[in-house]
């Protein structure tokens, strides 16, 4: 991941915006708005990721198409008819409707692409740790034993290769089959009987005596709060402002736009803008160097 | 009355028809807001019995264990298609109980998703997941004679045709659907067959595989460590 200004703020400012941006992007039906969060989302994906941001920024146009043009087949309110399929009206309307389901999940999508990155497991436990301990205690075992069950089936394999038991290059799908078997079945056991011996020492030194601290790496600053106020002013601004308003079938409805616009893409765009500012900063400073 | 017996009937008694109701008087599309909403409220009985137990850390550790084993099935098996961790998640069940059968499942589809993304399918991959485990455990855990692999095959192929597949496919209704109507709903659940055909197979073909002795070991576990047995203060 690269350096983003936004993913060193409290979990808590994250974990606002976020839910902020999806909840209104989910109910929001308004074209103009949709394309907001479309649009702010993809930047804001692009600078968290990178290029490897295109992919699922492409990889949502075909999905855009598909669910736009379904829709008519299954929604046949509407005035202008364009064609019938089936025997059954194709309108304009509907195509329209489409378009706005469509651009919520694309919308939608993005967006959890940027909160799977900015969002990460540490992240969540720190907000949930205290509310959920056992659970997210839970988590953080599972999290840290993944990378450890790797790291032990390569030592399996390494020591059935040393001995002679390893497969070789004439393998047989059976002796495959069951060699994958004898990894998986020393891996569990070896899993199972030292999840007792962690257990165990997890007793003996004292777990469940106790309430359990937990060791906060963030801190709510000056800045975070700031920035939580700034997210719940602005998304009370877009809420108040309205014309958020569209309907699509029988009738095209949409309703004028207002400021509450403005204030939707600030809310939107501002961990972008924060992650700009951050990156012209740097590079104003090492350019004085 | 205990505590966290309050919490499960306000739950169920009050916040989720408190969420129907107001999903419904609202205009526009709620929907899924609301269903998501009840999803993770529906969890919350689970949860809430989880952490109110104070669980034993040797208990705690196992069900990381098997579900980390789930997670890695998932990430690490690479072929297309094949998705061996429900089945990982309902031996589970049935080996430790129901109860850790659905946090089993419900944690693995968390975790997983980190290596994933998280999405709006999240509450609900949990929810089919647990609910799986869950299940399994109410089936088949506490049997003094352990039931024969194919039997359980054979449950773990029709629970994910019947139940899970679909709870999976409400998410994809509730994200893509125009309007909510039978129709719409029906045609998702027909696409969705081949693919949760091909999930229910690699889960009866997993159980097959490796009930026997992943339950051998958990039994043995449990035996050998006397676990669930006497809940220490």
């Amino acid at each position: 991941m690269r350096y983003d200004a936004f993913s060193k703020c409290h979990p808590l400012t994250n974990f606002l915006f976020f839910l902020g941006a999806i909840g209104f992007t989910v109910v929001f039906q308004h074209p103009m708005y949709l394309a907001a969060s479309c649009f702010s989302a993809a930047v804001y994906l692009l600078l968290l990721n990178g290029k490897r941001a295109w992919k699922l920024i492409l990889g949502m146009i075909p999905v855009f198409l598909f669910l736009t043009l379904v829709n008519p087949l299954f929604n046949t309110y509407g005035k202008r008819v364009l064609w019938y399929v089936f025997g059954k009206p194709y309108t304009l309307e509907a195509l329209y409707y489409g378009m706005a389901i469509a651009g919520i999940f694309v919308a939608m999508m993005l967006w959890f692409g940027c909160y799977s990155v900015v969002l990460t497991s540490d992240k969540f436990i720190c907000l949930f740790g205290s509310l959920i301990p056992a659970i997210s205690l839970l988590l953080v075992m599972v999290l840290r034993m993944i990378p450890n069950l790797v790291r032990k089936t390569k030592q399996i394999l390494d020591a059935r290769k040393s001995i002679g038991k390893g497969l070789g290059e004439t393998s047989s799908a059976k002796e495959k089959a069951a060699d994958g078997m004898n990894v998986l079945s020393a891996l569990t056991d070896w899993a199972l009987e030292g999840s007792i011996i962690t257990g165990d020492s997890m007793r003996s030194r004292g777990y469940g005596t106790a309430r359990r601290t937990s060791f906060q790496l963030y801190r709510m600053t000056g800045v975070d709060w700031a920035l939580a106020c700034v997210f719940l002013l602005l998304g009370a601004l877009v809420i108040a402002a309205g014309g958020t308003e569209a309907t699509y079938t029988p009738e095209l409805f949409i309703a004028p736009t207002t400021w509450g616009l403005g204030a939707y893409l600030i809310y939107l765009l501002l961990p972008s803008i924060l992650h700009i500012k951050e990156a012209i900063q740097w590079s104003i400073s090492i350019s004085k160097i | 009355m205990r505590k966290s017996t309050l919490l499960n009937i306000l739950t169920w008694i009050v916040l989720i028809p408190a969420t129907l109701f107001l999903g419904t008087q609202i205009k526009g599309r709620w929907y899924y807001l609301t269903c998501t909403l009840i999803i993770i409220e529906a969890m919350i009985p689970f949860f809430l019995a989880f952490e109110t137990r104070k669980p034993q850390a040797r208990e705690l550790v196992t069900i990381a264990v098997m579900c980390a084993l789930a997670v890695a099935s998932r990430v690490a098996i690479l072929l297309p298609g094949f998705k061996p961790i429900t089945a990982i998640i309902m031996i589970t069940g049935i080996a430790l109980g129901p109860e850790a059968g659905f946090m089993t499942g419900a944690i693995s589809a968390f975790a997983s998703n980190f290596f994933f993304s998280q999405g709006p399918w999240t509450p609900w991959q949990m929810m089919a997941y647990g609910f799986g485990g869950f299940l399994a455990g109410l089936v088949f855990y506490g049997k003094k004679k352990r039931h024969r692999p194919v039997v359980m095959a054979v449950f773990g192929f029709f629970a994910i045709l019947l139940l899970i597949g679909p709870l999976l496919d409400c998410c994809t209704i509730f994200t893509t659907a125009p309007k909510l109507t039978w129709k719409y709903a029906v045609t998702v659940f027909t696409l969705g067959v081949t693919y949760n055909l091909k999930h229910a197979i690699s889960c009866a073909v997993t159980i097959l595989l490796l009930s026997k002795a992943l339950l051998d070991k958990l039994d043995r576990l449990i035996k050998k460590y006397g676990m669930m047995e006497v809940r220490e203060q």
